[in-house]
C-alpha cells in the first residue's frame, strides 16, 4: 500500500547494493575480503553463505577453489552469476537460491571452507545460531569458518563512537539503496560457543569490523 | 489502569505509524506466545511491520496460539510479498530457526491470506515439511476463521511423525467476507493521514524559508485536499480513468501519474488562484512568487500516483493493470486455490464439475495470488497484445518489476 513508494525505490537495490556497501564501510570491505580469501587454497570446496554480488565468490574462485554460492535475493544472484563470467570463473564457480534455513539439506562434512562476508549482520539471532550451527555440521575436520562483518564494539566509549560514526553514514546509505545491516554482537563468543577454535582475529581501529577466522577441530 | 495505559499505547503506536506508514517500521522476527499454547495450538505467521504485528497480537487476545514474525523488511504484507520482499526464505527460515519445531506436534502454519501473491506452499512444505493454511485478510477475522467449523474437507495429514491439531480436524471455514479487501472509510482515511503527513511537513519546510506567513495556510490545504481526495475515492478514480489503455507519459515519471483526474484538478486550482489573483487586483512580485510555489506543491500533490498507492486501484504507471486473468480450462481441476486467496471475490467454483470460473473478472486487481498458488499452473495473464506472462515469470519476479519485465521479455514470452 503505502509503502509502494519505497519499494518503486527498492526494485533497483540489487545494482546499487555494492555500492552501498562500500559507502558504509568506507571502502573496507574489499581490503577485508582480500584478508578472507588468503586463507582459500586451489581445489577446496567452498560454501559461500550470503554470496550476494559475489565479491567473495569471485575471490575464491579465483584461486582456484570450487565455490557454492547461496543467497535468497535472485536479483543479486543474477549479477554474482554474471560477474563470474565476465571474470572468466564460472567453471569454478554454482549458485542457488537458498537460505542459511535451507542449510539442513546439505550433506554433514562437504566443506573445505565456509565463508560469509556481510551476511551474518543480516541475520536474526535466531538464524544466526542456526547458520553457526550447520557451519560445524557441513565442514569436514579441520574445515576453516572465515567471517567478515560489522560488529558491535566491545566497551562503552567505543560503543558511543561507534554510534555517532556510524548513524550518518546509515542514513545516507539508507537514502541511497535502502540497504542497511546490523552488527552483530559477541562473534568470536558465538564462534567458539558452536565448537571452533578461533585462528585469527582482526579489527578495524574502532572495532566495529570483524575479519575472523576459526577452524573445526580435526 | 494498566488495561487504560496499553490502550493509550496502542493509540499512539497507530496514529505515529500511520503518520509514517510511508516508510518501513521493522520489529524483531522470531516467536511470540499468545496465552498458554499447547502442542496443539495453531501457529500464526505474520510479516515483521510493527504496526501490523501490534494489531495481531490486539486481535489474538485471549487466545492460545504461537505467532511467528518473519522477516519482511518492515513492509506490510501484502507490499512486501508481492514486491519480493516476504518470500519463501523468509517463512522457511522462521520455521526452522525459531524454535516453534520443537513446540508443536503438528505441521500447519496459517497465513495471511494478502502474502498469497509472493509465498508458495510447494516450497515451504518440500524444504520445511509445512503445510500453510491460507487465513484471513484482516488479523481480526482471526478468532472467527479458527473457531469456523463447517466447510472443508478431512485435512491431509503431513506426515506420519506429526499429529492433526484440532483447529484443522475440525475444518476451517472461510467466509466471502474474511477473503475480501475493502477500502472503506478508514483505510481511506489512513491513506489520506499516510500522504498529508510527509507531504505537509516536506511543503511546510520549503515554506519556512519562502514564505513564512503561509506555512500553516500551506500546511492545512494539503491535508483538506489529501482528504478530499481519498473521502471521495471511487469518484476520484472514475474520473481519472482507471480503465484507460495505457501508462503513456507516466511510465517515465516514477512517483507521479498525470491522469485526467490530477490534471483537471490541478487545472482547476491554477485558475482558482488566478481568479482571487485577479478579483483582488494584487499582482505583486511577492503574491506570484507565493502563489506560484504554492501551485506547483498542490499540483504535484495531486498528480502523485494515488491509485497505485491503495489496495484497490492500479498503479498508472505501470501496464500490469491492463492485464487480464485468463483460465485454461483443460488444467484446471478445481482444487479451488484461486477462491480461496482471491482478495477480490473473482472465482466461483463448480464443484460438481471440479472446474473454476471466473465470473467477476472486471474485479481483477492483477494481484497474481491465484497464479502464484494453482498447483496446475492453470491461470495466467494475458496483456492487451494477447501476450501470455506464464505462471513461473509471476512466480520468479512477482508484479513490483512486471511494467519492466513486459518491455524486456517481450520477445522472449510472446515466442513462448
Amino acid at each position: 500500500m503505502s509503502t509502494y513508494v519505497l519499494m518503486k525505490i527498492l526494485e533497483s537495490t540489487p545494482d546499487r547494493y555494492d555500492r552501498g556497501i562500500r559507502m558504509l564501510t568506507l571502502g573496507m570491505v574489499d581490503r577485508a575480503y582480500d584478508r578472507l580469501a588468503a586463507h582459500i587454497n586451489k581445489g577446496e570446496h567452498v560454501l559461500d553463505i550470503g554470496c550476494g554480488t559475489g565479491a567473495l565468490t569471485l575471490r575464491a574462485a579465483s584461486k582456484g577453489a570450487l565455490v557454492k554460492g547461496i543467497d535468497i535475493n535472485a536479483g543479486m544472484l543474477e549479477i554474482a552469476k554474471k560477474r563470474l563470467l565476465d571474470a572468466g570463473f564460472a567453471q569454478n564457480a554454482g549458485f542457488s537460491e537458498t537460505g542459511v534455513a535451507e542449510l539442513g539439506d546439505e550433506t554433514a562434512g562437504s566443506y573445505d571452507v565456509i565463508m560469509s562476508g556481510l551476511c551474518f549482520s543480516e541475520l536474526s539471532e535466531d538464524e544466526l545460531a542456526y547458520t553457526l550451527k550447520q557451519a560445524n555440521r557441513l565442514l569436514k575436520p579441520g574445515g576453516l569458518i572465515l567471517i567478515a562483518d560489522e560488529v558491535v564494539p566491545g566497551g562503552v566509549f567505543r560503543k558511543i563512537f561507534h554510534w555517532l560514526f556510524k548513524m550518518p553514514l546509515m542514513i545516507i546509505t539508507y537514502i541511497v539503496t535502502q540497504a542497511g545491516t546490523r552488527a552483530v554482537r559477541d562473534l568470536p563468543k558465538k564462534v567458539k560457543e558452536n565448537g571452533f577454535s578461533i585462528e585469527s582475529v582482526w579489527f578495524n581501529r574502532i572495532r566495529d569490523f570483524i575479519v575472523l577466522a576459526g577452524r573445526k577441530p580435526e | 489502569m494498566k488495561a487504560l495505559l496499553s490502550a493509550l499505547g496502542y493509540a499512539l503506536v497507530n496514529i505515529f505509524e500511520t503518520l509514517i506508514r510511508v516508510l518501513p517500521v521493522p520489529c524483531r522476527t522470531g516467536l511470540i506466545k499468545i496465552g498458554n499454547p499447547g502442542k496443539d495450538a495453531p501457529v500464526i505467521l505474520t510479516c515483521n511491520y510493527h504496526l501490523t504485528v501490534e494489531r495481531m497480537k490486539r486481535a489474538l487476545k485471549g487466545m492460545n496460539a504461537y505467532l511467528l514474525i518473519a522477516n519482511s523488511r518492515g513492509i506490510n504484507v501484502w507490499c512486501a510479498a508481492t514486491g519480493g520482499h516476504f518470500t519463501n526464505h523468509d517463512v522457511i527460515s522462521v520455521l526452522k530457526t525459531s524454535g516453534i519445531e520443537g513446540l508443536v506436534a503438528h505441521r500447519y502454519v496459517i497465513l495471511p491470506q494478502l502474502a498469497a501473491t509472493g509465498i508458495e506452499s510447494k516450497p515451504v512444505f518440500l524444504k520445511a515439511g509445512w503445510r500453510i493454511v491460507w487465513g484471513p485478510v484482516y488479523a481480526k477475522d482471526i478468532p472467527a476463521f479458527l473457531n469456523s467449523r463447517q466447510g472443508m474437507p478431512d485435512p491431509e495429514v503431513t506426515s506420519k511423525n506429526f499429529s492433526v491439531p484440532g483447529f484443522m480436524r475440525k475444518g476451517l471455514e472461510k467466509s466471502a467476507v474474511m477473503r475480501t479487501v475493502d477500502f472503506g472509510i478508514v483505510q481511506r482515511t489512513e491513506m489520506a493521514v499516510s500522504w498529508a503527513f510527509p507531504f505537509s511537513l516536506i511543503a511546510g519546510l520549503i515554506m519556512l524559508f519562502v514564505w513564512r506567513s503561509g506555512v500553516a495556510f500551506t500546511v492545512v490545504l494539503i491535508w483538506a485536499v489529501s482528504f478530499v481526495i481519498f473521502l471521495f475515492f471511487p469518484l476520484y478514480a472514475r474520473l481519472a480513468g482507471d480503465k484507460k489503455k495505457a501508462p503513456g507519459l507516466s511510465r517515465y515519471t516514477v512517483l507521479f501519474d498525470f491522469n485526467r483526474a490530477s490534471l483537471g484538478l490541478s487545472a482547476a486550482f491554477i485558475l482558482l488562484v488566478a481568479g482571487y489573483g485577479l478579483l483582488t487586483g494584487n499582482f505583486s512580485t511577492d503574491f506570484m512568487l507565493h502563489a506560484g510555489i504554492l501551485t506547483l506543491i498542490i499540483v504535484l500533490l495531486l498528480n502523485l500516483d494515488l491509485m497505485g498507492s491503495t489496495p484497490l486501484y492500479k498503479s498508472g504507471l505501470h501496464e500490469d493493470r491492463l492485464l487480464k486473468i485468463t483460465i485454461d480450462e483443460s488444467r484446471c481441476k478445481g482444487a479451488a486455490f484461486c477462491e480461496d486467496v482471491c482478495p477480490k471475490h473473482c472465482y466461483t467454483i463448480d464443484r460438481e464439475s471440479h472446474l473454476a470460473s471466473i465470473p467477476r473478472s472486471d474485479d481483477c486487481v492483477q494481484c497474481g495470488a491465484c497464479i502464484v498458488q494453482c498447483p496446475f499452473d492453470a491461470l495466467f495473464f494475458t496483456s492487451p497484445s494477447g501476450m501470455i506472462i506464464p505462471p513461473e515469470t509471476i512466480r520468479r519476479f512477482k508484479l513490483n518489476t512486471l511494467g519492466k519485465r513486459l518491455v524486456d521479455t517481450a520477445g522472449k514470452t510472446a515466442v513462448s
